[in-house]
Order: C-alpha cells, then sequence, then structure tokens
C-alpha cells in the first residue's frame, strides 16, 4: 500500500474553502438559533395557550426528526410542496438553524426555569412590568447558567455541519469527498478529515471547559 | 375580635391600608378567612403569630403578589386595582423586603439599588446611581458600592434590599419576616435599620417573629392564628397583657415573658 499526502497539499484551497464554509454555517446557525432559542422558550412559558402550544409543537417535532431527514426534505419536498426554492447552502442553513433553535429553547427554558420565583417577584414588588423582569432580571442569569451547555451545543453543531455535504454544500466533509472521489486516495483524505475536524473541534472543546469553569454560578 | 381603636393613636391620622374581610385560598387550603384590618399613616403594624398563619400572605396580597379570592383592599382609600399597569404604579409606591432579600446576584450592591430606577421611573444612570449611594449612606453600607451580593453578609444583603426599597420614595414599607433567614449576629443591624426608619415616621407592615423587635418598635400589633386574626391592639397589651388565651400560648412557646 503506497500512501499519496501530497493529494492533501494539492488540493488545499479546496479544503480551505471547505473548512470556511463549515465554520460559516456554524456561525450563522449559531446567530439564528441562539435568538430563535429565546424566542420559543419565551413563547413555551408564556401565558397565551396558543403560543406555548405552538413553540411546544415546532420544539417536540425538531427536537425528534433526525436532521439528515430534516436536511433531505428541506432540499427536496419543499420546493415541491411550496414555492420556496433555497440554494443548497441556505437549505443547509436552514435544517440547522430550526433543529438548534428547538436545542437552544429547551437550554434556555430550563436555564429560565432555574431561577427562584422570589427574583421576579423582587422585581415586580419595585414596578418592572413582567417584559422588564424577564430581559433585565431572569436572563441576564439564566444567560449566565446556560452558557456552558450553549458551548457544547457550538461544538455538536460544528461537527454537525458535515450533515449537510448530503445536498452538496461545499463545506468541509463534502471538499473532502468530492477530492476523494476524483484522486480515489481514500485512506488519505478520509484521515486528512479527521485531522482537520478535531484539530478544529479540540480547541473549542477547551474553550468549553474554561467558559464552564469561569462562569461558574455564584450565589 | 376586638377592633377597638380607642388606644390606637394613628386611628386619627388617614389610613394608608384598609383589608376588608380578604380571603384567600390555596387549592382546597384557606390561607385567610376574612380578615379585616387597617394600618395608618407613620404607624408600624407587626403581623405575628405562627407560622402558617397568614401573616405573609396578607403582606403579598397588599401589593397583588398574590390575588385575593374575595374581599377588598384599600391603598389610600382606593380599592387595588385588578389590571397590570394600574397595579404596577401602586407597587411602585409600595418598598417590599423578603426573607431571603432577592438582591439581583448578577449586579453589584449600587446596581442593586439604581435598577428600579432606571427601569420603572426611566431615571438616567448618573441621577439613579446618586440617588441609590444616598440610599446606601443611610444604611450604612457606603463602602460596598462595588460588591456583588455573594459577597456581603446576610444582615448586609438585607440591609441593601431595603435601601432598594426605600429608593423608590415609597410611602409604606413592607417587611416578610426580614430577619429569619440571618445569622443571630446580624439581625441586630437589620433592625436598628428598621428601628430608624420606624422613627422617621415610615409606614410599615411588619411580619415578624422578633418579639423584642415587636415590642419596642410597633404601635399595633396583630396576632394571626390559622388564617384569621385572633387579638390585635397596642404593643403594650398584647405583649404584657394579652386577653386571649391563644396570644398567651403563642408568646410562651417563643419563650415571651414580658
Amino acid at each position: 500500500m503506497n500512501y499519496d499526502w501530497s493529494v492533501v497539499w494539492q488540493y488545499r484551497q479546496m479544503l480551505l474553502d471547505g473548512i470556511g464554509i463549515t465554520i460559516l454555517l456554524t456561525v450563522l446557525t449559531m446567530l439564528v438559533a441562539v435568538p430563535g432559542g429565546i424566542l420559543l422558550a419565551l413563547m413555551r412559558l408564556s401565558s397565551m395557550p396558543w403560543l406555548a402550544r405552538g413553540s411546544t409543537a415546532f420544539v417536540e417535532l425538531f427536537r425528534n426528526l433526525p436532521l439528515i431527514l430534516v436536511v433531505y426534505w428541506a432540499f427536496y419536498v419543499m420546493p415541491m410542496v411550496s414555492d420556496i426554492e433555497l440554494s443548497a447552502f441556505n437549505t443547509g442553513l436552514l435544517a440547522l438553524c430550526l433543529n438548534v433553535s428547538a436545542y437552544n429553547s429547551e437550554t434556555f427554558r430550563a436555564g429560565i426555569q432555574s431561577i427562584r420565583k422570589g427574583q421576579a417577584e423582587a422585581a415586580v414588588a419595585l414596578g418592572f412590568s413582567n417584559t422588564q423582569a424577564m430581559f433585565k432580571i431572569i436572563l441576564p442569569q439564566a444567560w449566565r447558567r446556560v452558557l456552558p451547555v450553549l458551548a457544547s451545543t457550538w461544538v455538536a453543531l460544528f461537527k454537525d455541519t458535515s450533515l449537510v455535504s448530503v445536498i452538496a454544500v461545499g463545506e468541509l466533509a463534502h471538499a473532502s469527498m468530492t477530492i476523494r472521489s476524483q484522486t480515489f486516495r481514500v485512506l488519505e483524505m478520509l484521515t486528512a478529515m479527521a485531522v482537520i475536524y478535531w484539530m478544529l473541534g479540540y480547541p473549542q472543546a477547551k474553550l468549553v471547559d474554561w467558559i464552564r469553569e469561569k462562569y461558574k454560578v455564584n450565589e | 375580635m376586638s377592633t377597638s381603636y380607642t388606644h390606637r393613636p394613628g386611628a386619627l391620622r388617614e389610613p394608608v391600608l384598609n383589608y376588608r374581610n380578604i380571603t384567600k385560598r390555596y387549592g382546597q387550603f384557606q390561607a385567610l378567612h376574612g380578615i379585616s384590618l387597617d394600618v395608618f399613616k407613620g404607624e408600624v403594624v407587626c403581623l405575628i403569630g405562627p407560622s402558617g398563619s397568614g401573616k405573609s400572605t396578607v403582606l403579598r396580597c397588599t401589593n397583588a403578589l398574590e390575588a385575593i379570592n374575595s374581599g377588598e383592599i384599600l391603598v389610600n382609600g382606593i380599592t387595588l386595582p385588578k389590571d397590570d399597569r394600574s397595579i404596577r404604579k401602586v407597587r411602585q409606591r409600595m418598598g417590599m423586603v423578603f426573607q431571603n432579600f432577592e438582591l439581583f446576584p448578577h449586579k453589584n450592591t449600587l446596581q442593586n439599588v439604581a435598577i428600579a430606577l432606571t427601569t420603572v421611573l426611566g431615571m438616567n444612570v448618573a441621577d439613579a446611581n446618586a440617588h441609590a449611594a444616598r440610599m446606601l449612606e443611610k444604611v450604612g453600607l457606603s463602602d460596598k458600592m462595588e460588591n456583588y451580593p455573594a459577597n456581603l453578609s446576610g444582615g448586609q444583603q438585607q440591609r441593601v434590599a431595603i435601601a432598594r426599597a426605600l429608593a423608590m420614595q415609597p410611602e409604606v414599607m413592607l417587611f416578610d419576616e426580614p430577619t429569619s433567614a440571618l445569622d443571630p449576629e446580624t439581625i441586630g443591624e437589620v433592625l436598628s435599620v428598621m428601628k430608624t426608619l420606624a422613627e422617621e415616621g415610615m409606614t410599615m407592615v411588619v411580619v415578624t417573629h422578633e418579639m423584642t423587635f415587636a415590642r419596642k418598635v410597633a404601635d399595633w400589633v396583630i396576632v394571626f392564628d390559622q388564617g384569621t386574626i385572633i387579638e390585635q391592639g397596642p404593643s403594650a397589651q398584647i405583649f404584657d397583657n394579652p386577653t386571649v388565651e391563644r396570644t398567651r400560648t403563642f408568646l410562651n412557646h417563643l419563650g415571651w415573658s414580658g
């Protein structure tokens, strides 16, 4: 068996582009799914039953469907049943946002519910509206508590973006697979892909540990 | 139930709070059975009685943290409103101090006192901070403005909570067992702040198990048991000469001997 690692260097531009798209997908998904998760959590905790039910339905649907199915569905079925037709990148982004928003919603809901009732009462007794109490008193405290969980979600998401390769979004996994099929260098490309994911993912996991330590709840 | 006000000097002044036959249920549990009582301007009214007798519930109904099931609460002669916006206006004029302080742990001491001024009253940050600093000076915590609640003793936290309530310039202060969660050595500093407030003429409703404080500072003492008022009167009468047997039993249980 002879190895030819030169393909990695030869196709470096494609791999770098893939890394760029992987990072872009992760960042954009979180930019949507953090506010989206907060919104869904607030809806679910609201006193308006139809808002709460709508949010619950959304969360339970997307939390319990395999992400890859959502990706396929958005790519093949959505254009059939509606007029919406997105680029592969946007389709992948949409599927990731739906999935991660549902997860983040549960994270924020748990965080909000972990703040004891007296905090809201103290704010309300001072004349705060319920909305002011939520945004000035409850959410800032809940945010600190859920930050480590969000960071873990981030790391998981970074790897899960590889799933959108199935609809030919040119992120790292798809780029590696494309190079593999063009060069037939299976071992080299899959190994290179593993090394790249690991080298990018490991520092993020370490960062999560650091955040967990730094934002430990101190009351 | 005796509601003779012959010995109640405060009754000559205008009422701040009137409770008229209020009831409160939690599911099957009847917490309040038709409570009627009055609080007059400048009075210190202490609510005493065994745990679970309804004292705290009365306090929590006063600023609508709990809704009453029937009866009426009047604030300055006006019925406590039901809609959210009007309730918020009423709450701004009532300071509340909680058993567990409920300081905001993500804000430092100064911010804890200032946040309602900016959020609720729309004051600018500089004015709010200046006012908050004056309030902290009043409770003797000028040197702790930068500290976070986690780095304060229980007594200090409760004094910050009092300053936070006072900053809104309330007409009445509601204290819900303000010293029950404190170490014995820090109870005194909180009671002394409360005593100063009373001397300045603040109208105060205090739910407490501190009988010495109630005896010395209260103008009027109301004894609760099982969701009813069993006796009320001037503190000297309640503590030195209670007319109801159950009051005597309760005070004896606390080791009160006059």
